[in-house]
Order: structure tokens, then sequence, then C-alpha cells
């Protein structure tokens, strides 16, 4: 295992620990940044997505989701983001190299976004009611199960949104974007009291 | 008006709290209100009756209505930043301390001296706007200079009333919901909807303007399943509220509906209580995108116009029950109800039932029906039948009203019938359905001659009317149409019938239709549209001078402008247009309504999005720039530094410092802006190819290229290097600012044109920090760091690519230089980007490395002659530049064909050349190349694109396009800016100012 230097978050310098907002008693959104070890998409040719979805499903033991939903393991998540495309969270590091050896151009293609995302947990009763505020998708349980994700936009940048329980959300935005989504969630939070862990 | 507070008990004032004591101010003075009041109320409770000042003649005005639809009550509140204008009396909840201003007047409501407007009250008439002070519009001209000085005065004396200047310092929110069946009113017909919609399983919002939902049941008089109507409807909102599928929105009006099925409603979150607590938004703004909507919007009562109706006191005759039943107020000692309908009867009867003296009922029908000729009896009120109001007096508010005989047929005004004292007039003149929303979508209204209205058109989108707002009047029609237009919805939704649950209604049963009566022709001013002062007269004047179309008669009068659109006023300015015209009202038209439905704040509207236009990013070195003291600089969305000033230092002393620091040593910049691209695939050679003007197909891997990227008509379109990494795996870079632009671009020809290439596109500009370490000591820095690569000309040559690693940071180096210096682009994943600037900074000490920022990175660019942004501007074709070498003779790509049009390749094309100043003078940037003196100039040939002070030459210098330029070097002419009255003599050069052979790049 290569031992690299710790990354630099952009939350690191904004995401100060603590309760916040109205209510600090009993906040209602819960947010903190999940470091992901290797964060990698990886996309088929339209007539490879079988090959890959098999070259995916021996590397993770995972099957593959054929929809907008996610697989997950302990510590490995497949985020369907479109036709024969997926992001794939893993905590292991380095991932990128060993999919890479695992499919070759001919079947598709392997890009490391690991550096390019920050993901930040938004959860508590009122997460929904928070994204919601920003994000122009229905939240709802019915139209946004659990286990499922969506492509969204905030001010029309991109995020990618999975979620992971009733109450939790993770979001993949863009590094460059992270601080500006920040503010714009803690904002949004401070109307119902907000923690950062 | 004389109001003053009814003894309160139960069943009456059920709005206000009766034990509660609530103190504001008006105009500077305290008083007394109750909680639940709406400052109308509690001013009319206090016997306030002048409370506004008209728009136009500055008359003394006084509450008219209780709802949305007031045209007069409209007052100031808060002060400084928070300061709010037109906010409508009759909507404005009380609360401890507020305070409030009277506008429109000098110096106070009750004594204006600008009523002296009403002295020339005629030449204020229609058109006045467009008739008076008219002159040619030639600049200097005596008239059009008079005009505009009387223009300034005119405006001090008429209007509303005054915005804040400084900026809101309130929060505004958003909120994006989703819903099967949106119900817009929560009177009966949409309590019934929602609850209709609720029971079959239909995720509901009900949306209601008021604080307290409800509509007509809040002072209707019926009783629904044998209890009070306010009860009933206080019970089933508490049980809808409750419902898991229903969200019940109170203070929430829905103010536009658009396509789609998609609604904007704003919520008052805090305007009812003096400021937001910490945290707290003021206003939310609700994008609702429903599958159907039920809009219930129930119905605004008109007047009827006649001559003194604007005077104080005069108001809307259900305003005034609801005044008294829902408020506990009486709107005056003593009242006179003039009506062409039945609703005015009853009126009349609710009031005198809660204790008001009702003197007289005027209705213009000759004959009522029994029911209606009750409930005057129980009124105790002297009644008029085929008589109408045809006067008023009073001096600042109203103390009598003239009663005349009138023909409903004919409309005229006969003897004389009795003068009757009283200090409000509570006039009916039927109802407007409220169908401001549906029309927004262009749904042309249609008319229903019994209830002599217009009705809303057919459906364009998914929603269904109810209530009165479908001309479905009264309780038992509201509650039977709500369920039939939620079963309609429902069948939108996809989902069941639901169960019906309509209550067993007691209590009157009446005709709505009004009889066709809108105006008493007897003389004297009348006024259609209170708020803008138009009278009947106007309208009438207009019709005379050809204004006949609604259209030119809202735009020459202004009837039905201003904050309340018309509510009150349009259709009795249609119906005297119709009857000048002599045709029936559906010929002459109506107007239709635009969002929003009442004014709205920007701050709602613009919710978080104020302090800028956009978000911004951030590279990983962000955080130290800003430390170090750079002046951040937005480019495209991006944050750059733009120099690094040392204290004292200007932005141009920094940026030459910085510049001549990389000639001279080396330095390093922030390129992590760049537009990065991962392409890849078995078609990826091929695909670039075709993307850029000059060869890729054959870059060998670990080789960099610069490619021209050029649009589908020729034209540059971006520029950038592309580093083959593997064999089918490539990274470009684009401009920082056009890289959304080049990703779409990619995107569409993949996917539209060549769709059979398997090319996988992804942007990875978040994904690398780039560093760019230029000068001649630029490889003794890297050598002191970089390990796993070499760094020699040998290793590493010009344009070569390697994998290395510094400090533990895997990063690939490029040799490639935009400075024209010996110059390295180093990556590494973002979150090292900090870290490797650190070491290579480190690593730089001793040779004094200097970080620059934009300014220097573009000095030292035009030096070198590379285009950049203000060179690819969409004009320019790769000859225009100088690039003319890099179009490929040998294969196709997109803009090939194009780009072979002659008028591309003529020799008077503006091409680039650099320019520097002869006599030292700075070179404006903007400037145009002339060939004349200043006296002089002749006409442009020419314009700079980026210019600066070049410490390489120590004087200004300027890329630009000029007239044949590439055979014009040598020769002198000037750069002139007149705007900033700069005419600079300079010679026409080469672009390739600094190291033309490329010797420093390459060594």
């Amino acid at each position: 295992m290569v031992d690299f230097p710790d990354r630099i978050s952009p939350l690191d310098a904004v995401a100060e620990p603590g309760v916040f907002g109205t209510d600090t008693n009993s906040p209602k959104v819960f947010l903190s940044e999940n470091l992901c070890g290797s964060l990698i998409q990886v996309q088929a040719w339209p007539d490879t997505i079988s090959v890959v979805e098999k070259a995916l499903e021996t590397l993770t033991k995972l099957a593959v989701p054929k929809a907008p939903e996610t697989a997950h393991s302990e510590n490995v998540s497949i985020i369907q983001t479109g036709p024969g495309r997926w992001l794939i969270d893993a905590e292991v590091e380095g991932l990128e190299d060993k999919l890479r050896s695992k499919i070759s151009a001919k079947n598709g293609a392997v890009t490391g976004l690991t550096h390019a995302r920050v993901v930040v947990e938004v959860k508590g009763p009122k997460a929904a009611w928070v994204l919601a505020s920003g994000i122009a998708i229905d939240f709802s349980l019915k139209a946004f199960p659990v286990g499922t994700s969506q492509v969204s936009h905030h001010h029309e940048i991109g995020v990618t949104i999975h979620r992971t329980s009733e109450e939790s959300f993770d979001l993949y935005v863009f590094t460059s974007f992270a601080r500006g989504i920040w503010h714009w969630i803690t904002t949004a939070s401070s109307e119902v009291g907000y923690a950062v862990s | 008006m004389s109001g003053f507070r009814l003894n309160l008990r139960d069943g009456l004032g059920r709005a206000v709290d009766h034990d509660s004591k609530i103190n504001f101010t008006f105009d500077g003075k305290n008083y007394e209100g109750r909680k639940g009041d709406t400052l109308a109320s509690a001013l009319m409770a206090n016997g306030v009756s002048i409370v506004a000042r008209s728009f136009k003649y500055h008359r003394p005005r006084g509450i008219f209505s209780a709802g949305s639809e007031e045209p007069n009550a409209l007052v100031t509140v808060h002060s400084g930043p928070r300061t709010e204008p037109n906010i409508r009396a009759t909507e404005l909840e009380l609360y401890e301390g507020l305070e409030v201003k009277s506008q429109n007047r000098w110096p106070s409501v009750n004594l204006d001296l600008m009523a002296v407007n009403q002295l020339p009250g005629k030449a204020f008439s229609a058109g006045f706007y467009y008739k008076t002070f008219m002159g040619p519009s030639r600049p200097g001209h005596k008239a059009t200079q008079f005009w505009w000085f009387c223009e300034q005065l005119i405006r001090r004396a008429a209007g509303l009333g005054k915005g804040a200047s400084q900026a809101d310092p309130d929060k505004y929110g958003r909120m994006n919901a989703f819903c099967d069946v949106l119900v817009v009113g929560a009177g009966p017909a949409g309590i019934s909807a929602a609850e209709r919609a609720a029971s079959a399983g239909a995720k509901v919002i009900l949306c209601d303007e008021s604080a307290v939902a409800g509509g007509s049941l809040l002072s209707s008089p019926e009783l629904l399943d044998g209890e009070p109507a306010f009860d009933w409807a206080e019970e089933r909102l508490a049980e809808l509220a409750e419902h898991e599928n229903v969200t019940v929105l109170t203070r929430t009006t829905v103010q536009s509906m658009f396509d789609d099925n998609t609604y904007l409603a704003v919520e008052r979150v805090a305007d009812h209580i003096k400021r937001p607590a910490k945290h707290q938004v003021r206003q939310r703004a609700w994008n609702i995108r429903c599958k159907s909507a039920v809009i219930a919007t129930g119905a605004i009562e008109r007047p009827i116009v006649f001559a003194g109706n604007d005077r104080p006191g005069v108001m809307l005759a259900d305003s005034a029950r609801r005044y008294v039943v829902e408020f506990g107020v009486s709107p005056g000692k003593a009242v006179c109800v003039f009506t062409n309908n039945d609703t005015g009867w009853l009126a009349a009867r609710d009031m005198a039932k809660n204790g008001v003296i009702v003197e007289a009922i005027v209705d213009v029908r000759k004959d009522v029906p029994d029911n209606i000729r009750a409930a005057g009896e129980e009124s105790r009120a002297e009644i008029f039948l085929g008589a109408a109001i045809t006067a008023t007096n009073g001096f600042q508010s109203l103390s009598g009203a003239q009663i005349s005989e009138f023909t409903e047929t004919s409309g005229e005004v006969g003897r004389k019938l009795k003068k009757i004292g009283c200090d409000c007039i509570a006039v009916s003149g039927g109802w407007s359905p409220a169908f401001h929303l549906t029309s927004q979508q262009g749904e042309k209204p249609v008319w229903d001659a019994e209830l002599q209205a217009f009705l809303p058109g057919g459906a364009i989108s998914a929603w269904h009317g109810a209530g009165a707002m479908a001309g479905k009047f009264g309780l038992r029609h509201a509650f039977r149409s709500g369920e039939e237009a939620a079963v309609k919805a429902l069948a939108d939704a996809g989902l069941g019938e639901g169960d019906s649950d309509v209550p067993r209604i007691e209590g009157d049963e009446i005709d709505y239709a009004p009889a066709p009566v809108f105006e008493i022709n007897s003389g004297g001013k009348a006024f259609v549209d209170l708020q803008h002062d138009v009278t009947s007269e106007d309208v009438r004047l207009a019709h005379r001078e050809g204004f006949i179309s609604v259209e030119h008669l809202k735009r020459y009068t202004t009837l039905g402008m201003a904050t309340d659109q018309g509510k009150t006023s349009n259709m009795s300015g249609l119906a005297i247009m119709a009857e000048a015209r002599g045709k029936p009202i559906p010929e002459v038209g109506t107007t239709r309504f635009r969002p929003p439905y009442t004014p709205t704040a920007l701050g709602a509207i613009a919710g978080e999005s104020y302090g800028h236009l956009a978000s911004e990013r951030l590279t990983p070195m962000h955080d130290w720039h800003v430390a170090e003291g750079a002046n951040m600089y937005a480019n495209g969305p991006w944050l750059r530094p733009e120099s690094y000033n040392r204290s004292g230092e200007s932005v141009e002393q920094a940026y030459i410092r910085e510049a001549a620091a990389v000639r001279k040593g080396v330095g390093l910049v922030d390129v992590s802006t760049l537009g990065k691209i991962d392409v890849q695939g078995p078609d990826a050679a091929e695909f670039l190819n075709r993307i850029y003007s000059n060869g890729f197909a054959k870059l060998p891997v670990d080789k960099a290229r610069y490619g021209l990227m050029l649009r589908e008509d020729g034209m540059l379109f971006d520029d950038g290097t592309t580093w083959r990494l593997e064999e089918n795996r490539y990274l470009m870079t684009t401009t920082t600012a056009g890289a959304g632009q080049v990703m779409d671009h990619l995107e569409y020809h993949r996917d539209v044109v060549w769709p059979d290439l398997k090319v996988a596109l992804t942007s990875v500009s978040d994904e690398w920090a780039g560093v760019a370490v230029a000068g001649p000591k630029a490889r003794n820095v890297l050598k002191g760091c970089v390990s796993d690569c070499g760094v020699s000309n040998e290793d590493l040559p010009f344009m070569g690519v390697q994998k290395a690693n510094i400090a533990g940071i895997p990063v690939w180096i490029a040799r490639l230089s935009f400075s024209g210096e010996m110059a390295y682009e180093v990556y590494c994943g973002a979150g090292w980007g900090q870290e490797l600037w650190n070491v290579l900074m480190k690593a730089g000490k001793r040779f004094n490395i200097t970080p620059y920022g934009l300014e220097a990175l573009s000095t030292l660019r035009i030096e070198k002659g590379h285009v950049a942004g203000p060179e690819l501007n969409g004009r320019t074709t790769p000859y225009d530049l100088g690039l003319g070498g890099m179009v490929s003779s040998k294969k196709n790509f997109v803009g090939a064909t194009l780009l072979k049009r002659d008028a591309f390749h003529e020799e008077d094309r503006l091409q680039l050349v650099a320019i520097k100043s002869i006599d030292g003078q700075r070179i404006r940037g903007g400037s145009h190349l002339v060939k004349g003196n200043k006296d002089e100039p002749g006409r442009s040939e020419g314009n700079t694109t980026s210019t600066c002070f070049s410490p390489e030459l120590e004087c200004y210098i300027s890329l630009a396009m000029l007239e044949g330029g590439a055979a014009r070097y040598g020769e002198k002419i000037y750069a002139t800016n007149p705007v900033r009255d700069c005419h600079v003599a300079v010679e026409v050069v080469s672009p390739h100012i600094v190291d033309p052979d490329g010797g420093r790049m390459h060594g």
C-alpha cells in the first residue's frame, strides 16, 4: 500500500464542528464530510455493458445496479448514474488502477474522480426539507426511495445524491464548488438548527 | 367613516383575541388593536377614516376592502433598509410595536397640501403623459429639456410609496415541492377539494393567502353539519393539517401559474412579527410542481361606480360585513348599503344583526325575491328599490348620500328621493371570479351573461376550477364543485375518486346574479380605478379619442395598472367602455392577467441568490492565495489571484514585478482552473482528430500537443493542449472560461454527429490541481523535488509528459509553456494541490521563486504572442491569428468546410499583430487603431485585444487585430480611445515579441 499524503478538503477550513442555527438544543440536520478512499467512474460502451457489469461484479462482489439505484457492501458502493455508467465509492485507496486493469479500453473507460468530488452527508429529520430548498427534485420516499440515487443540480451545479436511509443522503459535489454548496446547506439548515461533526 | 369596535361576544369577532391588546403606531400616533386584527380592522376600530392619499389627485382615501384586492389602503411599514412600501393594510397583520406610515402625502395624510393637484384636475385626465410636454427628442431641444424638468416634478407629486435604498437585511428561503394535487384557496371549495383528494391517497398541498384559512366560511352565517361555519372550517382544516399526505400553507399566496403544472407561491413566514428571528427567513418562495390543480380562489366583489364614490367611508359591502362578523368592528355609525344584487342585502342583515345601524338599503332593481326582502326587514333599514346613490357628501370623509330614482334597464337617473346621513356606504356591484392564475396561462375568459362576469376559459394545462372562481357561487355549489374538481384532478394524477364528505348546510339560498348595472352616470367625479385615480369620464375620453381597444384603454388611462392590477376596477371600466361603444361587454373583450397575483418582494424571488450572480469555483490553493494578500479576480466561474500585491504596490506594479521575476528567474502560478477533460476509448484519437483543426491521430503517448478547436462555421472556438497519457486515454485542457462550452461541444459531436465512435468524455477539472513553474530556473526547482522522472531536456523534452512523484504526491508533469519561458505544468490530485504548491515553493526558495497571478500570466503570454480569450472572441479564424499552419489539409475536422470561405482569406481581414507605444504613453484597453492624429483620426482599422506594460520591452504593448496587419510590421499608427481621451502613437510589430525563435521554451 502506497502511503499518500493526507488530502486537504475544501471543507476543512469551513466545516467547524459544533451545533449552529435556531435550535442548538435539538438540531434537525446533521452534516459531515465522508472521505472516500476511491471514487471512480466507470463507463461501458453501448455494446459492452454486460461485460463491464460482470467485471465490476467480480471485483466488488456486488450485484451491479441496472437502474439509478445503489448496491453497497460494508466498504463499497456502486451508484448507477446513467445507462452503462457507474460511480464506485470505495474505502480502499488506489482502486482506479485495479479497475483499469480489469476493464480495457475495448470495453469501457475508467476515470478517477477521488479528488474531484467531496461527499457531504446530510441527515436528520429535516434533511430532505433542507435539500428540497435548493434542489428541484421530489425527496419523498415514494419518488426517491432509500438506496436509489439521482443526478440533479443546485444553482446549475451538478450534484449526485444517494439516499442512504429515510433521513440521510450522501451528496457528491464538485470539489471546486464544495464551499458554495456547504454555504447553502448550512444557511438553509440554520433555520432548523444543525450540527457539524 | 367613523368605525368602532363592537362589543365582542361569542360568535362575533372570531378572528381576533377578545382579551388581547396590541400597541401600534400609524403616522407616529399610538393606537391599540387586538391580536388577529389586520391593520385595516384596527384602524377602523380606532375610528381612523383617512388612511391614504390617492395616486394623482391626492384625494383622501379610506379602507375599501378586506383583502388582497385593496386599491386604497396602501401603507409603508418598517424603516431604514427594511422599509417596504405599498403594503395593503387589509392584509397586514397587527403585531406589538408595528410602525406604519401613510404614503404619497405632505405633510400628513389628513392635511395633504399636494391635494392642490385636484384643482387642475381636468388637465391630469387620461393620456396626460402622452399629450403634455411633447417635443422632439433631439438632445438639447428646449421642449425636451422642459419635459424632463416637469417629469421630475410630476413624478415627485404623484406616485405610491418609496422603497428602501439600502440592501435588504432579511433572509429569504426557497422550497421545491411536489404533489399530486395542488389546491389554491382554502375556502369551502378548496377545503372540499383537498379533503376529497386526500381521501384518495393523493399528496395534497393546500394554500391560502390569509393568516387564517377558511375563506368565506370565516364570516358565513350558515350552519354546517349543525355548527357555525367558522368552527366547522377550523376543525376540518386542523384535520387536513394533521393528514400525513396534506400540507396546509397559510399566509401563502399562489402568485403564478406556469407551464407544465408549475406554480410559484410566496409564504409570508415572518411578516406577521416585528422582524424575523435570527436564522428565520422572512418569506419563502415555493416552486410547486403538481400533477393537477384545483383553483378555488373565490371571487372579488366589485363596486358600482357613482359620483363621489371615493370618499373615505365608501367600501365594498361584503368587506364591511366581514369587518363586523370576523373582526367585531363596525365600519361606521350609520351604514347605507347600495347594491345591484342579493348579497348586499345579506351584508346589511348580518351587520344589523351584530349591532351595526343600517340606515338604508338602496337597490337598483325594481323588485327583489321575498327572502331578500325579509333579510332587508331584519336589518331594520329603510328600503329603496329602483333607486341609486347619485352623490355623496362630506369634507374629508363621508357624511351623507343622495338617493335618487334609477331605471335599471335604461340607466336613467330620475328625481331625488332622499338624502341620508351616513358615514359608510357599503356597495356591491356583483362578483368577479378571481381567475387571475388561469388567465396568466393565456386562457381566454368567457362571458357569463347571467352572472354579468367573465369566467375562466378552457384549461390548457391540468387545472380545474371550483367554487366562485368557476362561477359556482354559494356554499352548496362551492362544496359540490370542489369535490368535482378534485375528482378530475385525481384522474389527472392517475388516482381513484376518493370519498365524498359534503356537509349538511342550513342557511340562505340566494341568487348571485346581479342587475347589469356598473355605473350610475349622474355627473360628478366618479372613480373607476381608485388606485390610479381613473374616472368614468377618463374611460369615455379614451373612447372619444379612439383608444377603444381594452389594451389601449388600459395603457391610455392606466386603468387596471399599479399594485392591485385593477382587481376591483377592470370590470367597471370595461362595462363603461362597452356602453360608450354601444356593444355588449364580451365584444369589447378583457385584458388578461400576468404574474404575480399580488405584489411580490424581489427578495422572495431572488431567494438566497443575492450578492453574487453564480456560484464561485475555488482552486485547492485558494486559501493560500488569500492569505498571501492576492486580489482574487473572477475568471469565468473561478476566483483567481489577480496579483500578489506587496505593501503599497498597485496591481500594475505587482504584475510587472511578478512577470519580470519569471523572465529572470522562476515563478509559479495556479493553473488549476484550466478546463480538463478526460477523453478515453478506442476511438479517442479519431475523435480528437476530428475535433481539432490540426492532426492528433499520430500524437505519441507521453506527448502533449497544442490544438485549435473551431466552430462549425470555421471560427476559432477554443484552444489548449491535449496530453496522450496512454494509447486510448487523453487529458484535454481548455481555456478556463471555455471549459463548459467545450464539454458541451464535445458531447454534442460525440452523441449526435458521430454516435458510432466509442469515446468517453468526463470533466476532470476538479480532479486535478495544476501548478505551472515557469522561468529559466524552472528546471532547477523541479530537480530539487521531483523523483521517479528526470526533468532534463532529454528526459522531458518540450511537449513531453511524464508521470512522476513530488514529496510522495503522484503527479503528471508536462513540459508546456504559456509564458514563452522554459516551463512545466505539474498536475496532482486536487486534495494534494496545496501540499504540492508548498513543496514547489520550498524547492524554489533558493531561486527566489515568485508566485504570480493572472495579470502577470497575461503579460507573459502577450509578450510571447500567445492568444487567449480576447483573441479567441468568436470572430477570428486560425489564419487571422497567424495559426494557419495548424489547419490540416489532410483530414476533415469540425469547421473545415466553412473555413474555406473566400471572405476568410481576404488580405484586408483583421489580423493579429502587436503594437508598442512609441513615446511611453499607456495604451488603453479597447483602443481603436487609426492612421490620423487626434484631431482627424480617420476610420478605425482595427482594435487592441490584450494590453499590458511589458517588463521585457519596458513600454506599453498590446496585441491587436489590424486590417492586413501581418504585412504592416513597422508601420506607425495610433491607438485611440476617445472615451478615455487617449491617442497614443504606436508601432506595429510582430506579436512574437519575446523569444520569437522559441529558444527559451525549448532550452
